[in-house]
């Protein structure tokens, strides 16, 4: 049968210098269908226990869905390792226009074992694969190396994923720059590629994607285009995320100075308007995406003029603009293309430099630390000394922050860990959770660290509902029930690979309609949860083998003893009671013993059982 | 005779219009397969669409060896009959804005779907348009 999968993944084995193709094993691929999920297991079997992430061992996945590289709306890619950040599983999406072409040159994902001596990258002209010199492209940043690639293939369609100096020095959050503007941001998966010697991936693909049934998948794009308007997604058609800056600041979540507070004085200065005023010009879109949520323009005036750039999103503005202080979107966009040249996650970047400016003020350190500079919050001199001294491993402070805080915190001692905001070493996202348990749940338990991407109860929190009934943003009841929920269907959409915007709009039905008539595979909205809670449960058991249990499922300690001194929900705080019933009750729900390990019945309900 | 426009101020550059060619053409999804093409500005800062003009001096029909492009009945623009084509790459060598693919060693370009480029209509942006030019418009 004609489908939209490719059958085969492209093994590249950087210690041998060797590259093969491999089918899809078929029942890796009916029981986990694609993206997350076959990932999740492929990592499960490939990485010896307990491997240093950044050895050889660990493997460096790429992998696609059967709707990537289809005209299903906004579709993209994921990578999959063990982070260097936080020792668990790491998945981190990108959109854009990289994962499609993995696709169009005849694989479903690529699979990177081993290290090279020398530095390298892979160009794959379809079935034409080498593993090419790359001593020229060292030192490069990702925009540069990205250019030079496509100059010196002389084709400037061919698609670039790439490290920055950050990848190279294996940075613990450096990114992978994903074609174009488009980034594997968070845990550290371009410090895993720098550890293998891979500077870029190169590929240019001319086969097709077929679909199984041509008149039924065009009628469910059809139906998932019109779910994308005005009602569902049509705020991230006018202002991308940063309409989310109004939102976060009025409801007291926003991160503020390394997380003390939850309302910014200047955050106007950081919205849409600000935004369009001094940086857009036009609306951007992934590949095969209706929303266009991406907006792009050039600083227009100041000091930062002339600096091309996406919108600065959400997650960006907290955490370089409202966490360290600073309210100028020119300055925020300067120091977000800083962290996108140089390859590393803007959100730990911001963590970390909101961590030393804390550790500034308080006098852990001083000038002496920071070769004379000033790191006081709102000062966007010192985040740019930070990023250079990060990104460069310049100085002994230099040296720790990249590490991520929880290492620099360890290292520090004293009272440094309790200002080191993190989920199990992965720096907390821009949503402060003081005001909404249900999220502090969905942070403690977020199988990749402090991340707000695999439940988001927010929305239901601070609108009072959930599937209809009532509930209370500050109340505990059915939180946990709301976080499974999220976890599982947000998973089983990560295997398709689906973006977070667009899921919002497009509904499950559709989602499967769109999967039938692409590759042949019909499941219903009751397949897909368990689909959801199965991927869920086989990440669950890769971090449970690599040693994590219940004391790592927790939040930063500033949320559960320091109440929220301002906004809406002033006074509110997460106590260690309310945070361990929240996890009683997601256990129970999930079948999992009360240290956090899948009960053998669940497994067994699930088919992991010989997992 | 009639001919597409690219509007590079709206254009977002996802590629659907490439996406439902290459569709419509190939029977798959590519966009390096669809007969038009967007291209990426310095930086990304644009995304152009570039699109067969139709021309009347039309350089692939001029320079085919076999007579395999011709204009056709209904709209009189360029089109090629991949029946006679021998894929020679003549057109594509003569096409200063690369709008003539070849592929399996014939070769393809916009044949505007006879009237009703689905392109147009897929495009969420309304960055293409049709242009239909009347005699008095010449």
């Amino acid at each position: 049968m004609t489908t939209s999968y490719m059958g085969q993944f492209l093994k590249i084995d950087l210690t041998r210098g060797r590259v093969e193709t491999m089918p899809v094993d078929p029942d890796l691929q009916r029981r986990f269908i694609g993206g997350k999920g076959v990932g999740a297991r492929l990592l499960y079997d490939l990485a010896p226990p307990q491997c240093d992430p950044l050895g050889p061992d660990n493997p460096l996945l790429f992998m696609t869905g059967p709707l990537t590289g289809t005209r299903a709306p906004a579709m993209r890619g994921c990578v999959i390792t063990k982070s260097p950040l936080t020792g668990t599983f790491l998945d981190s999406y990108f959109g854009g226009h990289f994962s499609p072409e993995i696709k169009y040159a005849g694989y479903d994902g690529l699979i990177f074992t081993g290290r090279s001596e020398t530095p390298v990258y892979l160009w794959i002209d379809d079935d034409r694969v080498e593993i090419r010199d790359a001593a020229h492209l060292e030192g490069k940043d990702t925009f540069e190396t990205n250019h030079a690639l496509k100059a010196e293939l002389a084709d400037p369609t061919v698609k670039v994923a790439c490290i920055g100096p950050a990848g190279e020095r294996a940075i613990r959050y450096a990114l992978i720059a994903c074609e174009y503007n488009r980034q594997a941001g968070r845990g550290g998966a371009g410090a895993v590629m720098g550890s293998k010697g891979l500077k870029a991936i190169a590929i240019r693909g001319t086969r097709s994607v077929q679909v199984a049934d041509r008149t039924a998948f065009n009628a469910a794009v059809k139906t998932a285009c019109s779910q994308l308007n005005e009602e569902t997604t049509g705020a991230f058609t006018l202002d991308g995320t940063a309409g989310s800056i109004p939102f976060a600041n009025e409801t007291g979540l926003l991160p503020v100075r390394n997380y003390r507070d939850g309302v910014f004085g200047g955050a106007e200065g950081l919205g849409p308007e600000a935004q369009r005023e001094k940086l857009w010009q036009r609306d951007l879109a992934c590949a095969g995406c209706p929303i266009r949520c991406s907006k792009m323009g050039k600083i227009r005036t100041g000091k930062y003029a002339g600096i091309v750039s996406d919108a600065v999103e959400y997650e960006l503005l907290g955490l370089l603009g409202s966490n360290l202080g600073i309210s100028d979107i020119r300055a925020v966009t300067h120091l977000a293309h800083q962290c996108d040249a140089i390859g590393i996650d803007g959100m730990s970047a911001g963590g970390a430099i909101g961590f030393a400016m804390e550790l500034f003020e308080k006098g852990v350190i001083g000038p002496e630390d920071t070769g004379g500079v000033d790191l006081a919050f709102g000062s966007v001199a010192a985040a740019d000394h930070l990023l250079d001294a990060i990104a460069l491993r310049k100085g002994r402070l230099g040296h720790l922050l990249g590490e991520g805080v929880r290492r620099a915190a360890e290292a520090l001692g004293g009272d440094a860990p309790d200002m080191a905001v993190h989920i199990k070493g992965l720096e907390y996202p821009a949503w402060g959770p003081r005001g909404v348990p249900g999220m502090a749940l969905a942070t403690a338990t977020a199988d990749r660290g402090g991340c707000h991407q695999r439940a988001f109860p927010i929305l239901n929190e601070v609108e009072g509902r959930w599937k209809g009934e009532p509930i209370t943003q500050l109340g505990l009841e059915k939180k946990a029930a709301i976080v499974v929920e999220q976890q599982n269907d947000l998973a089983a959409l990560d295997t398709l690979v689906k973006c977070d915007f667009a899921q919002y709009g497009i509904e499950r039905p559709t989602y499967l309609d769109l999967l039938a008539a692409a590759a042949g595979r019909r499941l219903s909205v009751e397949d897909l949860n368990i689909l959801g809670e199965r991927v869920w449960n086989q990440v669950r058991l890769f971090n449970i083998r690599e040693g994590f249990s219940r004391k790592e499922d927790a939040i930063p300690k500033r949320f559960m003893t320091d109440p929220l001194p301002s906004g809406p929900r002033a006074g509110h705080r997460i106590t260690p009671a309310d945070m361990d019933r929240l996890v009683s009750d997601y256990y129970a729900l999930r079948g999992w013993d009360e240290n956090g390990k899948p009960r053998p019945e669940t497994l067994e309900r699930l088919g992991l059982a010989e997992a | 005779m009639p001919y597409l426009v690219g509007h590079f101020d709206r254009c977002t550059g996802c590629a659907i219009c490439q996406l439902v060619c290459s569709a419509r053409v190939h029977g798959g999804y590519n966009p390096r397969r669809g007969n038009l093409f967007i291209q990426m500005g310095p930086e990304n800062r644009v995304n152009l669409p570039v699109v067969c003009h139709q021309c009347d001096n039309a350089f692939c029909l001029r320079v085919c060896p076999t007579g395999a492009i011709s204009r056709s009945a209904d709209l009189s623009i360029p089109v090629v009959d991949r029946e006679v084509c021998i894929g020679c790459g003549q057109c594509a060598d003569a096409c200063p804005i690369g709008m003539i693919r070849i592929w399996e060693k014939k070769a393809y370009k916009c044949d505007l779907c006879g009237g009703a480029p689905e392109c147009v209509a897929a495009c969420p942006a309304d960055a293409l348009s049709l242009v239909k030019e009347t005699e008095a418009a010449r």
